[in-house]
């Protein structure tokens, strides 16, 4: 059998044939094409991108949350900052009011010694102390117009402080107990043996005058006894911290019960106060007596 | 007995005035879709010479779409009607007419799918869209715009050009 090439050509029924069928495509691609024809390559971008899209989501993802713990440690860091610097805020209102509370409790202190001590105490404040200084003392705010005079008794609720050297218009020194040329009649609580108590600066004194035969221990508490109408009997002074024996009398220090360095207020005694301080007495309540019979 | 095609002359100036009925019937969807179905199906395909048909579907389609005015984009009817113009043009040839019944037949065979082709494709053209009742009276009126077509087209056709 033998093939032969046909010869190639256009007939009137084929160019009919390729019209029609170029007619149906191209106005099926027409009709398939819509109103918008980009949203087809859309589509079809949107396909062939999938896997990257995915991929891009994943890795933003990825950082977005990455980012958030990152900001989640820098917001807890900014808390740590803000509660640390409210903290440092609250201790400093702390450290503003903590004087007042000291002052606060120390006139409810003064004011428990002032029901205890049944005179006419009046109360005052400390400037500022110049006991470092030679002959130095307390500077308090009040003076004569407070009726005050010198060598009156400065006590707080720990014990005695002193007497008041000079008074001036408005301020008054107070010449402490401890200081070189103070003294103060005193009495030891056990033995009831009376001495002198001279200052030696720092919150000690020496008691003198205190006969070598008296038993005195360490520890033994040291009071006034009143005989140098500056303080009552019965005031605390100190306690006995060292005890020698002299030739002819006992060598006593005594470590002063008042805090002398951080006294903030003082109550004055009167001017020549009684020897003797009782403190106020109530007196029981009275049980009526049961009627005798036939007494009226 | 195989019948005689019609004049492609007779069939053109058969299918003018069928569109011109198309043009003119927009105002009454129902009556337009059976003007519409009867030229797409009965008058505009030929067998063995497609090309003046479907260009007559296809005039019958855009001319339809564009008396509605109503679609964001036109072409889906036309391309529809282009289909099965040319479908029924191969089964003229493919399947020769022997008489009126298998002409109705076919003809109500093919207004079923030509609803559905011209629903799908303008759905592909636009979105989704209602299909009304013109389908519905094109179908029920299948004998009588058949029965009219076929006596046009092939009563007292004489041989012709093919």
């Amino acid at each position: 059998m033998v093939v032969r090439a046909a010869k190639w050509s256009w007939s009137r029924a084929g160019l009919q044939r390729l019209a029609l069928v170029l007619l149906w495509l191209g106005h099926g691609t027409w009709v398939l094409l819509g109103p918008d024809p980009a949203r087809h390559w859309t589509a079809f971008l949107d396909v062939l991108s999938r896997p990257s899209q995915a991929i891009a989501a994943r890795w933003e993802g990825w950082r977005a949350a990455r980012r958030d713990s990152g900001r989640s440690l820098a917001e807890l860091r900014a808390e740590n900052a803000r509660l640390g610097a409210e903290l440092a805020q609250v201790h400093s209102q702390q450290a503003q009011q903590a004087p007042r509370l000291a002052e606060a409790d120390e006139a409810v202190r003064m004011l428990g010694l002032k029901q205890q001590i049944p005179l006419e105490l009046k109360s005052a404040r400390v400037l500022f102390a110049t006991r470092p200084a030679t002959f130095g003392g307390l500077i308090l705010d009040r003076g004569q117009d407070l009726g005050l005079e010198p060598d009156q008794g400065v006590l707080v609720p720990e014990g005695i402080v002193g007497r008041l050297w000079s008074v001036g218009a408005t301020q008054s020194k107070v010449l402490p107990a401890d200081a070189p040329n103070a003294s103060v009649a005193v009495m030891l609580m056990r033995s009831r043996a009376t001495g002198v108590l001279q200052g030696l600066g720092s919150g000690r004194a020496l008691i003198r005058y205190v006969s070598n035969q008296e038993v005195v221990q360490p520890g033994e508490a040291v009071l006034t006894s009143g005989l140098d109408r500056v303080f009552p009997r019965g005031l605390l002074v100190g306690y006995v911290a060292e005890v020698a024996k002299g030739d002819l009398e006992l060598r006593l220090i005594v470590n002063l019960s008042a805090p002398l360095d951080r006294v903030n207020a003082v109550l004055v005694l009167p001017p020549q106060p009684p020897l003797e301080v009782q403190p106020p007495f109530v007196a029981p309540e009275t049980k009526p007596q049961p009627r005798k019979r036939g007494a009226p | 007995m195989r019948l005689a095609a019609p004049t492609l002359t007779r069939q053109n100036l058969l299918c003018a005035a069928a569109l011109g009925l198309v043009a003119l019937s927009a105002p009454f969807p129902g009556l337009q879709s059976v003007f519409h179905a009867s030229l797409v199906l009965a008058l505009a395909p030929r067998a063995g010479a497609p090309l003046f048909g479907a260009l007559w579907a296809m005039a019958a389609g855009w001319i339809l779409e564009g008396s509605l005015r109503l679609y964001p984009h036109f072409g889906g009817t036309a391309w529809a009607d282009l289909t099965l113009a040319l479908l029924a043009g191969w089964m003229a040839g493919r399947w020769p007419l022997e008489g009126l019944k298998g002409w109705l037949a076919r003809l109500a065979a093919l207004s079923l799918l030509h609803a559905l082709l011209v629903h799908g494709a303008v759905r592909l053209a636009t979105t989704a869209h209602p299909w009304g009742w013109g389908w519905f009276w094109a179908l029920l009126s299948v004998p009588l715009w058949g029965w009219l077509a076929w006596r046009l087209l092939h009563a007292g056709a004489g041989p012709g050009r093919r």
